[in-house]
């Protein structure tokens, strides 16, 4: 309820400063002696508290941020583009099939460069460096079946599938990186069964013991129990990676160079882990975004 | 279009095979369940005003339930699979049978029983020979309605891994492709037809003295 709100106000404050801004015809200069930035992010959790994070780091360096969280996935690239906001949050594998439309690739410098320039060319847009933190496919199996099989990749899943029951919302059987695409460089999977749920089930019906193995995003937060569940590692490199980069716009860059330093230096303290466990913060023990990232920013600041 | 769901047709037959089989078992097995609940429910709910409200009051209290709703609230109870999608759409089954049940005891002329309460026949030899074949074509109307709306909310198994169609329409909706969601939606409604149809000439057959 609190956070329909939330979204509700979030969404009426953005109508009214696009509506304010497209009243003075944009040409809102930027005073000159405050420093003035918008970061964005895009309306899930993983997104919002990595762009409070950006949004504390700028504050402290003596930015006045404007923040418009919460911009629906499919709208945030046209938001940059047309300048309602400076910065946001993006994954290099969103940006190279989902942006830039180009085949996936898995080297993750070879990804980051190739949207690197293409963005820079094409956007006028610059990504920092990438964050080590991977939100991307993977699939995660029973700490109980992965002991017993010992599994903890995807080579070794694929040997052992004839014992195990696989579980997925349906479309991962189907996608062309789903189930097609492992088949074709694993081998066949030959699952003892494989059953459909509802994608946000997967936790229960494998705590519960009723299937082995499920998809997941890498940064899922329920993936911090780790005595329950086990991520496998895509061994064969199977899936682009999605590294977490701040985005930002040339002019803003060119304006204040300094940005680039701030938010690099808080890309490099993000892995994996690090950003499960903030994911696990708020969507698991129900703290606010704001909170999370307010806390963390504490901890990596000197 | 046609070929893509031609093409998905032959490529996944087997699952489809599966698929079909168990839509037909979680229906049939909820139906059978609903009817055998609800007829003897039914006749009770027919004996009085009273009885009709203590009976039917909890069912259609159930009914309110969404069951979908229903569904996710039985997992801790009952966990995921067949087993609280039969119950799910047991509870969706109940009220049709059981209110064209009683209806259809309430609906039996008072001069029949008289009548055969005159002929001498005791109050069993009444039940099975003027009650209930009297109320026979209301309850196998109400379980007709039952098992159309089974067949249609079948697919909602498919959310808590019962199987059947629902997987087909889930999968064309995450993959937002529509020749799967045609596929799906074609396969239910055949399903509801068919079993329409077939249910009807049983139903001729038992009530031949109607059609004669």
């Amino acid at each position: 309820m609190k956070k329909a709100i939330r979204q509700m106000l979030a969404l009426t404050l953005t109508a009214a400063t696009t509506l304010g801004l497209a009243g003075c015809g944009g040409s809102s200069a930027p005073a000159a002696e405050t420093k003035s930035v918008v970061v964005g992010s895009k309306d899930f959790t993983e997104n919002e508290i990595i762009a409070e994070i950006y949004a504390l780091a700028l504050e402290d360096a003596g930015f006045k941020v404007d923040r418009k969280m919460n911009i629906a996935g499919s709208v945030v690239h046209t938001s940059i583009t047309s300048n309602e906001i400076d910065i946001y949050p993006e994954y290099t594998g969103t940006g190279l099939i989902t942006i830039l439309g180009m085949d996936a690739m898995t080297d993750q410098d070879e990804v980051y460069r190739t949207v690197k320039d293409a963005y820079n060319e094409q956007f006028d847009i610059t990504w920092l460096d990438y964050a080590e933190a991977n939100d991307g496919q993977g699939l995660f199996i029973s700490k109980k079946a992965s002991d017993e099989y010992g599994i903890t990749n995807i080579s070794q899943l694929q040997a052992n599938a004839d014992k195990l029951r696989f579980c997925s919302q349906g479309e991962f059987d189907e996608r062309e990186d789903g189930i097609p695409g492992l088949t074709k460089l694993y081998g066949e999977f030959n699952w003892k069964s494989s059953r459909i749920y509802d994608n946000g089930l997967k936790w229960e019906v494998i705590e519960n013991d009723e299937a082995d193995c499920a998809p997941a995003y890498t940064t899922e937060a329920r993936l911090t129990e780790t005595d329950k569940f086990v991520l496998l590692e895509d061994d064969k490199g199977m899936w682009p990676p999605y590294n977490l980069a701040p985005i930002v716009r040339n002019e803003v860059l060119k304006q204040y160079p300094e940005i680039e330093e701030i938010l690099n230096s808080v890309s490099a303290t993000l892995d994996t882990e690090t950003v499960t466990q903030l994911n696990a913060k708020v969507d698991i023990e129900g703290e606010e975004y704001e909170d999370v990232a307010a806390e963390y920013f504490e901890s990596i600041k000197d | 279009m046609i070929a893509d769901i031609a093409n998905y047709i032959s490529t996944h037959s087997a699952q489809l095979a599966t698929q079909i089989t168990a839509h037909i078992g979680i229906s049939l097995f909820a139906l059978i369940v609903a009817t055998a609940i609800g007829v003897p429910c039914g006749y009770l709910a027919s004996k009085s005003s009273r009885s009709e409200v203590i009976v039917t009051a909890p069912f259609e209290m159930l009914r309110v339930v969404p069951s979908l709703a229903f569904l996710i609230i039985l997992i801790p109870i009952m966990g995921t699979g067949i087993l609280p999608a039969v119950t799910a759409l047991t509870i969706l089954a109940i009220p049709p049978v059981l209110l064209n049940t009683s209806v259809g005891f309430r609906s039996i002329p008072d001069f029949m029983v008289e009548s055969a309460r005159g002929i001498g026949m005791t109050e069993r030899e009444l039940l099975y020979k003027v009650r209930i074949p009297g109320a026979l074509p209301m309850m196998l109307a109400g379980i007709r309605t039952a098992l159309v709306e089974v067949i249609a909310s079948t697919t909602l198994a498919a959310k808590i891994g019962g199987g059947g169609l629902g997987e087909i329409i889930f999968t064309g909706l995450g993959l937002n492709r529509t020749d799967l969601l045609v596929l799906g939606g074609l396969l239910v409604a055949a399903l509801s037809l068919l079993s329409g149809v077939i249910f009807d000439a049983v139903t001729r057959k038992l009530l031949r003295y109607k059609y004669v």
